[in-house]
This record gives structure tokens, C-alpha cells and sequence, in this order.
């Protein structure tokens, strides 16, 4: 109920600066949703958030399965930490933009590109969250695996695992809203499809209402993904304290 | 089955870069079936020469000689249970070839059968040790390894437990190691019992138990008790062992 009267207050701030500021600089709420209807009705809407969401989709398990297991790699192998760990500290600190144009000029305006670029951004995240997971893994428990003869797969499945789970969603977490805000530059920067190149289309027309209709409704879309898809999810990683008993 | 145990040495280097010995010249062999007890003074390596034994460490010198492809089964001075599993998943995650009725004869000799379906984090300390032991047994093992299984409670829940330990050792021929400071424990589960010196531990003296467990008195336990004292007398101090 709160939340709903925070969202009203928004739009009505919203509604007066536009009556303020005019319908150029800020276009108020119903012409950007005129926009939204109409772009929906041509199916470009769907389209565009369709290739966008199909990005981050990629992008986003790319990174987390590469990462994750670089990550684990490194936390268990001093020498694998000792040999990634300056690479780990340049991905780190590389601004997400250079990834970017520089996979476009290294691989083309190509989709492989940008979702290299976009999984390389994101990788190094999903990689040092994994790996803190990793070296406060439970030595005791291993002992357990280690004299019980348990298998090696089953021991991962059963006894890592659940251990790694809470660092594996907050890597999830961290990352998409990274991935979310990154996928729109690869695509204003490089690709003619996607929210973020209607994003720049509407940036070189000064069409307001559209930029508006789509950021907005990707922002919807993210918000609705974060509450019915991530945070349950993550809910669920995390129900358990990474210590054993 | 049987097992072969010589440590020669085995040390620690500490933060500051000095070599502690642990145990030195450690040697004893089991047949099968036997239940050794080692007794001694908290903190002076008997977790260790558990550890070296169960293949955890394999950083000293000497050897530890066991049939190929022997189970152990350990119980660890704390249960190491997986709290994100019930008490039947744990035991089932170490014994997956287990089958149902043998599991719940464990169970109900543990008395544990109410608790199946709980998790670790809804179990007192004596509960998670005795599903410890429980996926210790699961797995019928031909070693069976026990840290301090009685450490930590009260009188009357030992005595439970230490009971339950006697039945099923007894129920089956498994070769069992048990660790602990208690010397009552000692004497009323061994066949052998063995002392130990102080860090770096050595055997002081080892004493064969002929009485059957069951048939082990009061008077009995008091008189190896008194055996014991007479036998460790002057060679290590009283109160450490006693």
C-alpha cells in the first residue's frame, strides 16, 4: 500500500515538473504512455526487449558458469589464484566501456561481440564472489567427504554446493544489475536492435517520449524479473548459513 | 581387519617457524574385531594419530598399514553434519547403498527414529552425535573411528550412549579406535586399552581387558581402575590421566 502511494507521489511529481519544465524537455506521464501504447501495437516494444532480455540472458550465464568456475579454481589452487589474480585485478578495474569498443573493433558490430563484452564485465564479479566462497569452505567437512570415501561428484553436488550458494546468489545478484546497465550500452554503442538502440535513436532525434516509453519499460521489466525471479531464488540459496553444524 | 600402525614422527610447525613433535615412535597393530581405547591428556595428539590414521594426514613419517580398499567409518569430536540435509539424508549421503531396514534397526538402537526427518540445527549435541555414529555404522564399516564420541555430555546421556556404542560394536566384528580422556569410558568399551604420555605422545602402557563388556562390574572396573593407577604411577602425572 506504501509502495503504491510512493509509486503515485512519483508520477505526480513527475505530472507538475512536466506542466513546469514543458512538454519538450519533459513530456508528462500520459504522452509517454501514448508512445509506449503505440510502439506496443507495432510490436516493436517486444521486440526490442525481447533481443535486449535475450542478451542479458546470455551474457549473464556465460559469466556466472565461466566465472564461477574460475572462481572455485582459484579459491581451491594457490597457484591458479597466484597466476589469475593480476588478470582478475585488470578485468576488475577496466572500465566497462573499453571492454566494449574495444570488442567492437577487435571482433566487429557483431552479436558475439557484444555479448563477450557484456560477460567479460560481469566475469570478474561472479569470479572473486565465488572465490571468497571458496576458501571459507568448511574444512571440516571435507575431512567428512574425504573419510566417508564419498565421491568426488556427489561430495560437489551435496557438500560444496550448498556451502557456495549464498556467495553464488549474491554473484547472481551483483552481476545482473550490472549486466542490466552495461547490455544498454553494447546495444547503443553497437547493435541495431535492443533497448539501448532505440535509446540512442531517440537520443539523436530528441524524441523525449521515446526514450522515456523505453527506458521505463525496460526498468519495469528489470524490476519485475528482480522481484519474481531473483529474489525468490535467492531466498532460497541463501536459507541456509554457510557454516555446518 | 586388521591394522598396522607405526609413526616414527610426526610434528607441527607453529606460526614461528619451530617443529613440535607430536608423536614419536607411535606403534601398534589391531586384529580384527578389537576395540583399542587410547587414553590421555587433552591436547596431547590423539586426534592427530586419528587423523593420520583415518588418511586425513599424510604428512609424517612412518606408516599406516590397512587392507585396500577398507571403509572407515569416523565420528569427529564435533557431529560434521550437513545442516542443509535431514538426519536421513545425512546418513544416506554417506551410505547410499544402505537398506531401509537395516537403517531403521540403527536408527532405533539410536534412538533416533523420531528424529528422521528433522534437520541438524533442530538437534541437541547428544542427538547429532548419535547420528554421527548412526552414519558411521550406516556405511558397515571395517574400521570404525571414534573421536571423544562422548565428550561434552552430561553423565546420563554418556552412559546412554556409551551403552549404545557397546551394542553395536558388539553387534558386529568391526576393528574400532576410540579416543578419549575419560578413563570409566575407557575400561567399560575396550579390549585393549591403551595409555598415552603427554604432547609428544608415546604409549605408556597398554592393558588387555579379558572381561566380556557386558559382564564388566562395578567391582571390576574399579579394581583395572586401581591396576591402571598402580601401572602409570610416577611415569606420568596422575591427574592428567586419572
Amino acid at each position: 500500500m506504501l509502495r503504491l502511494l510512493s509509486l503515485a507521489v512519483l508520477l505526480g511529481t513527475w505530472w507538475i515538473a512536466a506542466l513546469m519544465a514543458g512538454s519538450a524537455k519533459l513530456p508528462p506521464p500520459p504522452a509517454v504512455l501514448a508512445t509506449v501504447i503505440t510502439e506496443a501495437e507495432s510490436g516493436a516494444l517486444f521486440l526490442h526487449l525481447g533481443v535486449t532480455l535475450a542478451r542479458v540472458a546470455l551474457a549473464f550465464v556465460l559469466a556466472m558458469s565461466l566465472g564461477s568456475a574460475i572462481g572455485y579454481l582459484m579459491g581451491r589452487v594457490r597457484l591458479a589464484n597466484r597466476l589469475g589474480d593480476p588478470w582478475l585485478i585488470l578485468l576488475l578495474n577496466l572500465p566497462a566501456l573499453v571492454v566494449i569498443v574495444l570488442a567492437y573493433i577487435w571482433a566487429g558490430l557483431t552479436e558475439v561481440a557484444a555479448i563477450a563484452a557484456i560477460a567479460i564485465n560481469k566475469l570478474p564479479i561472479a569470479v572473486v564472489m565465488v572465490r571468497e566462497g571458496t576458501r571459507v569452505l568448511d574444512t571440516a567437512l571435507d575431512e567428512m567427504t574425504t573419510v566417508f570415501a564419498i565421491p568426488r561428484w556427489r561430495a560437489f553436488r551435496h557438500v560444496i554446493l550448498p556451502q557456495l550458494a549464498p556467495y553464488i546468489a549474491a554473484a547472481a545478484r551483483s552481476g545482473l544489475s550490472l549486466v542490466w546497465k552495461i547490455v544498454l550500452v553494447a546495444e547503443l554503442l553497437g547493435r541495431p536492435n535492443g533497448v539501448g538502440f532505440e535509446i540512442g535513436v531517440a537520443f539523436q532525434l530528441f524524441d523525449i517520449p521515446r526514450l522515456l516509453a523505453y527506458s521505463l519499460t525496460f526498468a519495469a521489466v528489470v524490476l519485475a524479473i528482480e522481484t519474481v525471479l531473483v529474489q525468490p531464488f535467492e531466498a532460497r540459496l541463501s536459507r541456509w548459513p554457510p557454516r555446518a553444524a | 581387519m586388521q591394522l598396522e600402525v607405526e609413526i616414527a614422527r610426526k610434528a607441527f610447525t607453529n606460526a614461528a617457524g619451530e617443529r613440535h613433535d607430536v608423536l614419536v615412535d607411535f606403534n601398534f597393530a589391531l586384529g580384527t574385531g578389537e576395540i583399542a581405547v587410547f587414553v590421555g591428556p587433552s591436547g596431547c595428539g590423539k586426534s592427530t594419530m586419528l587423523k593420520i590414521i583415518a588418511g586425513l594426514d599424510h604428512d609424517y613419517q612412518g606408516r599406516v598399514v590397512c587392507p585396500a580398499g577398507a571403509r572407515i567409518g569416523m565420528v569427529f569430536q564435533e557431529p560434521r553434519l550437513l545442516p542443509w540435509r535431514s538426519v536421513d539424508d545425512n546418513v544416506r549421503l554417506a551410505a547410499p547403498q544402505a537398506d531401509d531396514e537395516k537403517l531403521s534397526a540403527l536408527f532405533a538402537v539410536l534412538e533416533l527414529t523420531a528424529h528422521r526427518n528433522h534437520f541438524p540445527g533442530e538437534l541437541s549435541l547428544g542427538l547429532a552425535r548419535r547420528v554421527a555414529l548412526a552414519r558411521a555404522f550406516a556405511i558397515e564399516p571395517d574400521f570404525l573411528i571414534l573421536d571423544e564420541p562422548l565428550a561434552s555430555l552430561d553423565d546420563a546421556l554418556a552412559a546412554r550412549l556409551r551403552d549404545q556404542i557397546a551394542t553395536l560394536v558388539d553387534s558386529r566384528s568391526v576393528t574400532t579406535l576410540l579416543v578419549t580422556h575419560d578413563m570409566d569410558d575407557a575400561i567399560r568399551l575396550g579390549d585393549r586399552v591403551f595409555l598415552l604420555s603427554p604432547r609428544p605422545a608415546r604409549i605408556l602402557a597398554e592393558l588387555p581387558i579379558r572381561t566380556p563388556r557386558n559382564a564388566r562390574g562395578e567391582a571390576e572396573i574399579a579394581a583395572i581402575k586401581a591396576e591402571i593407577a598402580r601401572r602409570t604411577n610416577g611415569d606420568c602425572a596422575k591427574g592428567d590421566v586419572l
